[in-house]
């Protein structure tokens, strides 16, 4: 395969992926604008670095690790994550009422949107993207024990949230 | 015999090796309490995936695939970008020149668009001494009659040709309430968008559908009046809902 043909490929292996990338994004970001711009971000920073891609590693967990790196970078360079935390937590209490709490549903987003950010991420990771642990663990770009042990507890707090309802299916 | 929880959680994601796995599934089958615990990770695992799997059907948005699908070289300048304000600005500037092509616009037509509905004849025949459709009370128009009945327990997935509303999209709107966005059949199609105000449905905009000449199939789209499609833009946070989501704020009876 010449190069021309695999540049090509990559631009079209990216396209497929971005349902699953924007998917990712949002559960980074939370705001659906920024996790587009991220998004948007990341694919324009891969596309420069395509010749980093090892062609015998999983692209979309390259990409994942691109997006995951977009956004430390933003929330970095803007030291703006406690405003944005703070602001978006606020609203998410909205609608968790104990009067209404037996009868309130709580959707699988809402909880989620309730745990840490690092709990989150491997959640969304393993069990929303399917990564193996090994993969997801490199995304993050923590030991597999660390990982593991993420997952575990946001389980732990997802099923806490969201009942028994979570042990029908 | 013990088993950890994170071992039962690697189990249920298929993370232990042949040996492990192996002693874990003969365990399960002497072990009732731990086939439960079993069963706890893999339901919850298939529930947060199903709860996301919606969203990989969401259209992209054009930029992001024209982002993908540029080489690098063509993206000059605009690869050097690290910050949100900057891919902000470049939307805000791709916008502006393609005027009408706003990105939360594009995809909320996109799934109007997937969203097919057909007319039937006249309701007016149908309708005839039942209670008014829209009702004027205190200063605001509420939804009455059929058209409540309609905007509280139709769902787009379930609604027949035939019937005398047509529900386009449903969504939530930036403060919180419900909203849908109907259409009447007849001969001037009236159409409108009306959101949940406690137990009443208040019209926010009411026009004409914009192809009134017209009959038979088309998209929920191009049945909302362009002051319609205004009127969504403006409230609409994040996407409309898909048919879960609709069934799930129905259920709720449109509260959130």
């Amino acid at each position: 395969m010449n190069t021309s043909e695999t540049s090509q490929n990559i631009h079209e292996e990216i396209v497929l992926l971005l349902p699953r990338l924007r998917r990712f994004a949002r559960n980074l970001v939370r705001n659906p604008h920024d996790a587009d711009d991220v998004v948007q971000v990341a694919v324009e920073r891969a596309l420069t670095r395509s010749d980093q891609w090892r062609s015998e590693a999983r692209l979309d967990s390259w990409m994942f690790k691109i997006v995951r790196n977009a956004w430390i970078d933003e929330v970095r360079s803007r030291g703006r994550r406690d405003k944005v935390f703070l602001g978006e937590e606020a609203g998410e209490n909205v609608g968790t009422d104990p009067i209404e709490g037996e009868m309130t549903i709580m959707s699988v987003q809402t909880a989620m949107a309730k745990l840490p950010e690092e709990q989150r991420t491997a959640i969304s990771l393993v069990l929303i993207e399917g990564l193996p642990y090994k993969e997801a663990a490199d995304v993050l770009e923590v030991p597999i024990g660390t990982l593991t042990s993420r997952l575990a507890r946001g389980r732990e707090a997802l099923q806490a949230l969201l009942g028994p309802e979570g042990e029908q299916v | 015999m013990s088993v950890s929880d994170e071992t039962l959680m690697a189990f249920a994601d298929g993370e232990l090796d042949d040996a492990a796995r192996a002693a874990i599934e003969s365990a399960l089958k002497e072990d009732p309490e731990l086939a439960k615990r079993v069963a706890r990770h893999v339901a919850l695992r298939q529930r947060v995936r199903v709860a996301y799997s919606s969203e990989l059907r969401e259209p992209v948005p054009q930029r992001l695939l024209d982002a993908a699908r540029r080489s690098p070289a063509q993206a000059g300048p605009a690869t050097n970008i690290v910050n949100l304000k900057d891919a902000r600005d470049a939307r805000q500037r791709e916008a502006a020149a393609s005027d009408v092509a706003a990105p939360r616009w594009r995809s909320l037509a996109a799934i109007a668009a997937s969203v097919v509905i057909g007319f039937g004849l006249g309701y007016a025949s149908r309708n005839q001494g039942a209670s008014p459709l829209v009702r004027s009370a205190d200063g605001a128009l509420t939804a009455g009659g059929s058209l409540a009945t309609a905007l509280s327990t139709q769902l787009v997935a379930g609604q027949s040709p035939g019937s005398a509303v047509h529900i386009g999209v449903s969504f939530l709107a930036k403060d919180g309430e419900y909203c849908r966005t109907f259409a009447l059949s007849g001969a001037v199609r009236p159409s409108g968008l009306a959101c949940r105000h406690g137990e009443q449905w208040r019209i926010e905009s009411l026009g004409q559908s914009n192809d009134a000449a017209g009959s038979g199939y088309r998209t929920a789209a191009t049945n909302m009046s362009s002051q319609t499609l205004k009127a969504v833009e403006e409230r609409i946070e994040g996407e409309a809902l898909d048919a879960a989501g609709e069934a799930e704020a129905l259920h709720k009876n449109w509260r959130k």
